[in-house]
């Protein structure tokens, strides 16, 4: 995995949580994040953003954290 | 006997003319003609009624594409109770008249009125290039004459100068009768009234603009006026040249999303020219100068007639049979798998390409690479139109037919230039406006559509590009907050929890046009004049393009347009609805034929048990559950160095897709790239397998236009390089040792059929029966559907989604001052690998970039001038056209040209949802430049190498040239 495109994973999944953060509170707008991530990320997608997360997830915004842990759990 | 007339239900024939328009009263009137009971609906004319009974009377100014206008008087009757002989095509069928089509005084009549028209006529029928398709020597036979007793010692017009200018057709007045027909179209059929007749009496003439020539007027080559011609006045030059086909086959234009039919007209297997098919749903016997007149590309010098294979991208090609091209390809690709794994490799689909194609190019990678990465260039212009109405409205498809728009009363364009990129449908749109309907167009730049000659009330919402959610949300917030909702639909058909959340969400004072104007730059009263308009008109239709999808909240705004619609009640019925129109002929196809990564066939999911379960029945293999990589991850991937090849049919997305930095770079890091195209386009120059794709004429198949429409793809000539597309892909497929077999494309359709719940009704003989199809076609709706969600949404209530407005992160600020957006013309089409080579070049040899006045005045810029063109991704250089239909601040250039270099500023912004490039919003700054940019020069030396590598010898030694 290259520095771009995991920067381009970080923005793009914090883009999806700032477009759906009417959603409710934070874990309902995770939910609504978490399942678009899994009707339309690659797998090899979500594994290195899940990765990243769990290293470092410096970048991801409160509600892409939450998401990812959703997809984790 | 009485012969009913019923439209609709009577299949009128295409091939004849039956001299007037239909009239579509519910009131019939029953008349006699020539002895001959007929029933025809009120309004109806007597010729037409006639023609309808089987009675031919002569006839020259009349069309049945033009209203009548009784100047050639050759259609004279006589009506029993009145005087005189009054002409059948202006005079209405009454009930009970009694009519008398022939007799010795009406042929005397005709006789002497074809005597005059003769006596300024050449009589050179012998070497006329209309002989044996003329309508004037027809009627001369029909009418019986046998002399002309003037001579030609009077004055004439024979010595009347003829106009080469256009490349496509002659207008030599000589040989014109001045019937108006030609006049008469381009106002009724195209609207755009180029064509009038200058002078009276003996000196009238046809003219052009203000006589200004045919290529120097407004004239915008639709070729209308040519069809019209009832003599060889207005005459193809490829007629005047090879002379009268002989035989012709119907088949759909693979130009825009309009999807028009034509008659390809034929000599032996060499197409003379294209004539908009009247029987075809879409266009009605209408064309544009693409459709028309451009199709000389499928012969052009440049086609690749053999597959070539090279080992990396800096040798020459080297051109090899099929066979060992397919097994250069299945070897390279498997030997990836097995190093770098099943998901190393994906493919792209193509919107050009039929259904059948497509089908079986994500089957290939479903299938036989044993991945999902398959996606298709919609990614890059309508996917949000997929995820925002399938969100909201249950179908990823527009809700209308064409002719939906003839009932419109308020008509929304949003974001879309149909003039020129929908040339056809802009036609039909016109007369419709002409006939009264209020026009309101949400863009950037002051459309053509604007323009419409004699249209009745219009209105610009000029916003700022990357402000559309803003915009659509306060046109709803008026709609709400003025009690303008339709709250029997809303809560008949809606899901009313959805909607209550809605309807909070855009009541909030922040979504008032007074709130939303800092942000849209639209004053505050227009909008609500504009919702006001929408709302309240009866019939309100929303129309949009690639200005709604490619955004980064595309998919927000298509959400947008749905609440819109829905909240007014404009859905589920004719002269309503909301109508992406595709750009490419088979955007639509492409979608439905499971070419999203995500996305089975007929929008099935990946993830779903049952669903797969059927396809890997059908398809006896076992499919990856998981979605694949879309365009920008492959790429992104690429880089990384997982992704490793690519099968690339009929795309060029080194040209088309957006910062093409990043592009390049990808497509050098692949190990394996293989391009099925007919040229060597910017793709191909980065590829290792090189495979020659067909033409639309010379291939089978179905193209689905932007009302779902399905129509035949009918082969008129035999593929160059011996294989339709469809078959290539099979080859690769039995490769790679996934058998595929296929006798005809009407077995692939079968198998669509079989797999997608809209298409279970659906089959080539279904098409033959009926001519087209729209989708849904299945049990409940065996004739498919021409209207969706008349009753309910195929997700029962329909969706409010709440649409909050995010500016997007590409701002302008002191370094990047302009905003940057693109699009397409007229002449040209998409990455103009088409139309570059033909005559449309013409009137398009550049890319340019338009720019406001004020914006020129402050940089010193004169028109013509060289501007370089800079953005946070690139810098390219373009002349400069200064036009007063942008915005101040706002820039336009079009990327039909590869070395303009359009997509080397875009960036790598997309939409949220769906990662659809936003093409229409880049920051930038321009300035006057003297040389062009570095990337340019790079792309012109790397141009050259890669058409020497194309020219080499067979044998050639596969060294690395050094050319530039």
């Amino acid at each position: 995995m290259s520095d771009q495109q995991l920067q381009n994973l970080i923005k793009m999944v914090n883009q999806i949580s700032a477009n759906n953060l009417h959603h409710g509170d934070e874990h309902q707008a995770a939910t609504v994040v978490a399942g678009h991530l899994k009707k339309f990320w690659a797998r090899s997608m979500k594994e290195q953003l899940v990765a990243y997360a769990a290293e470092d997830g410096e970048q991801l915004s409160p509600v892409s954290r939450l998401a990812v842990g959703q997809m984790r759990a | 006997m009485v012969h009913y007339f019923e439209p609709g239900k009577v299949a009128l024939d295409p091939d004849r003319d039956y001299g007037t328009p239909a009239r579509l009263s519910e009131t019939l009137v029953s008349l006699s003609i020539d002895g001959v009971e007929i029933s025809v609906p009120e309004g109806t004319s007597v010729l037409r009624a006639a023609a309808l009974a089987g009675i031919n009377i002569p006839k020259l100014c009349a069309s049945d594409n033009l209203e009548a206008f009784g100047s050639c008087r050759l259609c004279a009757v006589q009506i029993e109770g009145r005087r005189g002989y009054p002409a059948s095509c202006t005079t209405p069928a009454a009930e009970g008249m009694s009519v008398t089509t022939q007799n010795g005084k009406l042929g005397k009549l005709r006789r002497n009125i074809m005597e005059l028209y003769i006596s300024d006529h050449p009589l050179d029928c012998l070497t006329c290039p209309a002989n044996g398709n003329c309508e004037l020597q027809d009627v001369a036979g029909a009418v019986g004459l046998r002399e002309v007793r003037y001579g030609f010692d009077g004055e004439n017009h024979l010595h009347a100068k003829t106009d080469d200018s256009n490349p496509y057709f002659s207008f030599d007045p000589s040989k014109c009768i001045v019937c108006s027909r030609c006049v008469r179209a381009c106002e009724e059929v195209q609207g755009t009234f180029a064509l009038t007749i200058d002078g009276r009496g003996f000196d009238s003439k046809v003219a052009a603009s203000q006589d200004d020539g045919f290529m120097a007027s407004e004239c915008v080559s639709c070729g209308a006026c040519v069809q019209a011609c009832p003599t060889s006045t207005l005459m193809e030059k490829s007629v005047i040249e090879a002379g009268q086909p002989e035989h012709s086959v119907v088949t759909t234009c693979a130009y825009c999303g309009v999807g028009c039919s034509f008659k390809a007209e034929m000599k032996g297997d060499q197409l003379i020219r294209m004539v908009p098919y009247k029987g075809g749903d879409a266009n009605q016997g209408h064309s544009c100068v693409k459709g028309r007149f451009a199709f000389g590309y499928a012969t052009h010098k440049d086609r690749i007639k053999e597959p070539m294979i090279r080992e990396t991208i800096d040798q020459p090609w080297r051109a090899v049979s099929w066979e060992e091209a397919i097994a250069f390809s299945a070897r390279r690709l498997k030997e990836i798998q097995a190093k770098h794994g099943r998901e190393s490799i994906g493919g792209i689909t193509s919107s050009r390409c039929t259904n059948e194609e497509t089908y079986l190019v994500q089957k290939l990678i479903r299938a036989a690479f044993g991945n999902n990465n398959t996606d298709t260039c919609a990614r890059v212009c309508h996917s949000p139109t997929g995820y925002g109405l399938k969100t909201t409205m249950g179908e990823s498809a527009g809700t209308q037919t064409f002719d939906s728009v003839m009932k419109a009363d308020t008509i929304l364009v949003i974001g879309a230039n149909p003039t020129d990129a929908h040339p056809v449908f802009a036609s039909m749109m016109r007369k419709r406006l002409r006939q009264g309907a209020k026009l309101i167009v949400a863009d950037p730049r002051r459309i053509d559509l604007l323009k419409t000659p004699h249209a009745g009330e219009t209105m610009h919402l000029p916003l700022r590009p990357g402000t559309n959610v803003a915009l659509i949300n306060s046109l709803a917030h008026v709609v709400v907050t003025e009690g303008l909702e339709d709250k029997a639909f809303i809560d008949s058909r809606c899901d009313v929890k959805a909607y209550n959340t809605w309807r909070e969400f855009i009541s909030e004072q922040r979504n008032s046009p007074e709130a939303m104007e800092a942000v849209t730059g639209v004053p505050a009263a227009d909008v609500r004049r504009a919702a006001r308009e929408y709302a309240t008109a009866g019939n309100g239709a929303i129309y949009y393009g690639l200005g709604v999808t490619e955004h980064s909240q595309g998919s927000t705004m298509v959400m947008g347009i749905a609440n819109l619609a829905m909240s007014t009640g404009n859905i589920g019925r004719e002269g309503v609805g909301v109508n992406p129109l595709r750009g490419q002929n088979n955007v639509q196809g492409s979608c439905d034929m499971g070419s999203f990564p995500h996305e089975l066939p007929g929008y099935q999911h990946v993830a779903d048990d049952a669903i797969r379960s059927k396809f890997e029945k059908v398809w006896g293999v076992k499919l990856d559950n998981e979605p694949g990589l879309r365009i920008p991850n492959m790429f992104d991937a690429a880089i990384a160095g997982t992704f490793k090849a690519m099968y690339v049919q009929g795309e060029d997305i080194a040209q088309s897709d957006p910062n093409t930095h990043h592009v390049e770079a990808a497509l050098r890091s692949l190990d394996c790239l293989i391009v099925q195209d007919i040229f060597l386009n910017e793709t191909a120059k980065f590829a290792h397998v090189l495979l020659p794709g067909s033409t639309f004429l010379e291939k089978n198949g179905t193209f689905t236009n932007a009302e779902r429409r399905i129509n035949r793809v009918r082969k008129v000539m035999p593929p160059v390089a011996g294989k339709e597309d469809w078959e290539v892909t099979v080859d690769l497929a039995n490769a790679l040792g996934y058998p595929m077999h296929y006798n005809h494309p009407s077995e692939i359709m079968d198998e669509i059929a079989l797999l997608t719940p809209t298409f279970t009704g659906l089959s080539y003989d279904r098409l033959e029966e009926m001519g087209s199809i729209q989708w849904p076609c299945n049990d409940s709706f065996p004739d498919g559907t021409p209207t969706m969600h008349m009753v309910d949404f195929p997700i029962g209530k329909g969706n409010f989604a709440v649409t909050e407005y995010l500016a997007t992160e590409e701002r302008t600020n002191r370094r990047f001052p302009l905003l940057l957006t693109t699009g397409r013309i007229l002449s040209q089409y998409n990455v103009g690998a088409q139309t570059r080579r033909t005559d449309n070049k013409l009137w398009h040899e550049e890319d340019v970039l338009e720019l406001h006045p004020s914006d020129a005045e402050l940089r010193g810029v004169h028109e013509g001038d060289w501007l370089g063109i800079s953005s946070r991704a690139g810098q390219t250089v373009l002349r400069a056209k200064i036009s007063d239909r942008m915005l101040p601040g706002v820039v336009f250039t079009t990327f039909h040209h590869p070395g303009s270099g359009a997509n080397v500023i875009t960036t790598d912004n997309s939409d949220w949802a769906t990662n659809c490039p936003e093409y229409k919003v880049t920051a930038v700054q321009v300035e006057k430049v003297s040389q062009p940019s570095k990337w340019q020069e790079a792309f012109q030396a790397s141009d050259k190498r890669q058409q020497h590598y194309l020219k080499q010898p067979v044998d050639s030694a596969p060294a690395q040239e050094n050319l530039s």
